[in-house]
């Protein structure tokens, strides 16, 4: 796959992601085992291995500026989180360009790079080292981050492995939000914790757009899209088929989805 | 496949028959020395094998983290080597005490006292964790596409074991038959290593070229191969 970097000095200044024509294909292999004894197997019939073409993303331009908080929505297989990988730079661009200009911090699965057996102190230090910051600075956070994951008393220090599924994903959020990223990639993670926490998640999300952190979410709670985004755009099949103000994207995502304006519709598809 | 099962059979049996030849050849010469050949010679095999074998399967157990965060991947096979040689290094005291207490129970012992020449211990370790590196890099890609390449590596490590001087001692091949020594990319350093521990002399010069070669081979093309498919590894994960 070619790679697909372009130096900053081209990019204008108020960008913080700039996609140009970006296309991400892969080849799946549709065998059932990936094995060298299936392959030596298959070499000595003379087969060739079987594959597929998934167009995950096609042609797709977009400019996303500083401090804009920016929803994707789209039925499931509909590209978003290649997207937000390819954006975060974990699967490179087939064809077309991705820039960026800032740190970008991912929350694109919850507690991922996590180790089970440290606390939840020693993961909110590992998680800062993935994010690249330095030892000091995680450490002069490392309180606040579990100040904000507010977790039962004493659970901070004990292994993660001793958490619930909830007090797992307050911790990977709080890590993600606190870790100053230029821009944010949330995929699927407004729903971690409850409804306590979710508010305090919100007041979180609001005061990193009020410091001009660019934001880019992808979630079916097409609610809080509404509440948090200034622009969205709805994905189908790989293409953007609309984008504009979150409430006309939704609304159209919700006729074309055919389910009509339901509490349940907004709140989790 | 029951031919390369049956192969590997065949090969473990004639391994073992070589094996006993070689206690029956050991039993000729000084048996504590003989024991001491054994136990560095495994414990520096056993550093490279978890070396090689943990770094094969770093990438492939890694995949959530692939999947999710943008890092160097070459970080995964690196943090192996380091857990191998964390394991490694509390071994050599114990085969340092095991000499020691040898020295002075035993007086047939050849075994050197302290010489200048173990400072190039450092070196050669340094030269086989590269190698052992290069060799989880081109392990670990390969991992990627064909999931049982740990299976067989396991099984390729304990042949690989028999094929290096651990359980023989590198003069016992001649003519010829040498460069069987210099075709194992473990091959040298484990003879200089034996050479320094044991013999308490300088590595000979081929044995130097030898562990130079295999080091700087086996971390060019495990890191070109590593690299050049290390976009792909977040696809086919």
């Amino acid at each position: 796959m070619p790679s697909a970097s372009k130096p900053l000095a081209q990019m204008p200044d108020n960008l913080a992601v700039k996609i140009e024509n970006l296309s991400i294909s892969y080849k799946i292999n549709v065998e059932s085992k990936k094995t060298l004894k299936n392959a030596v197997m298959r070499a000595s019939r003379g087969e060739r291995v079987r594959t597929r073409t998934v167009e995950a993303v096609k042609n797709l331009t977009l400019d996303i500026p500083h401090g804009s908080v920016v929803g994707i929505v789209g039925a499931n297989g509909a590209g978003k989180s290649t997207l937000m990988r390819s954006i975060a730079g974990i699967l490179p661009p087939t064809t077309g360009r991705i820039s960026v200009n800032g740190r970008i911090s991912t929350l694109l699965a919850l507690g991922v790079g996590f180790n089970q057996a440290l606390s939840g102190r020693d993961n909110i230090i590992l998680g800062g080292l993935a994010a690249g910051m330095s030892r000091s600075e995680i450490e002069s956070q490392t309180d606040a981050i579990a100040e904000f994951a507010d977790l039962p008393e004493g659970f901070i220090d004990m292994p993660v492995r001793t958490y619930s599924a909830g007090m797992y994903s307050r911790v990977a959020f709080s890590v993600a939000v606190n870790m100053t990223p230029d821009i944010l990639l949330l995929d699927e993670a407004l729903s971690a914790g409850d409804a306590a926490f979710k508010e305090k998640s919100f007041n979180r999300m609001r005061q990193l757009c009020a410091e001009a952190r660019t934001i880019l979410i992808v979630s079916h709670a097409l609610s809080s899209l509404n509440e948090l985004c200034d622009q969205a755009i709805w994905l189908h099949k790989g293409q953007m088929l609309a984008s504009g103000k979150p409430e006309d994207i939704t609304e159209q995502y919700l006729k074309f989805l055919n389910v009509g304006e339901l509490p349940s519709s907004y709140e989790d598809l | 496949m029951p031919y390369s099962y049956w192969l590997i059979h065949f090969l473990f049996r004639a391994k073992l028959y070589f094996t006993r030849r070689t206690i029956n050849y050991f039993s000729q010469t000084n048996s504590f020395t003989v024991l001491c050949h054994i136990l560095i010679g495994l414990f520096t095999f056993y550093f490279a094998q978890n070396c090689i074998l943990l770094g094969a399967q770093s990438i492939t157990s890694g995949g959530r983290l692939i999947l999710n965060q943008a890092f160097p991947r070459s970080l995964l096979p690196l943090s192996s080597a380091i857990s191998a040689a964390r394991q490694f290094l509390p071994t050599l005291p114990v085969y340092i005490s095991i000499v020691i207490i040898g020295k002075l129970v035993l007086s047939d012992t050849q075994l050197p006292g302290f010489t200048w020449n173990y400072l190039l211990i450092p070196i050669i370790l340094i030269l086989l964790t590269i190698t052992s590196f290069g060799l989880s890099l081109l392990f670990a890609t390969m991992n990627v596409y064909f999931r049982d390449t740990t299976k067989l590596l396991s099984y390729i490590m304990r042949i690989w074991l028999y094929a290096s001087p651990v359980l023989w001692q590198p003069d016992m091949l001649t003519g010829w038959y040498r460069a069987i020594l210099y075709l194992n990319p473990l091959g040298p350093i484990l003879s200089a290593n034996s050479r320094i521990w044991i013999d308490g002399m300088t590595p000979t010069p081929s044995q130097l070229i030898g562990c130079l070669f295999w080091a700087i081979t086996s971390i060019l093309l495990g890191g070109y191969f590593f690299i050049s498919r290390e976009r792909d590894f977040a696809v086919r994960i």
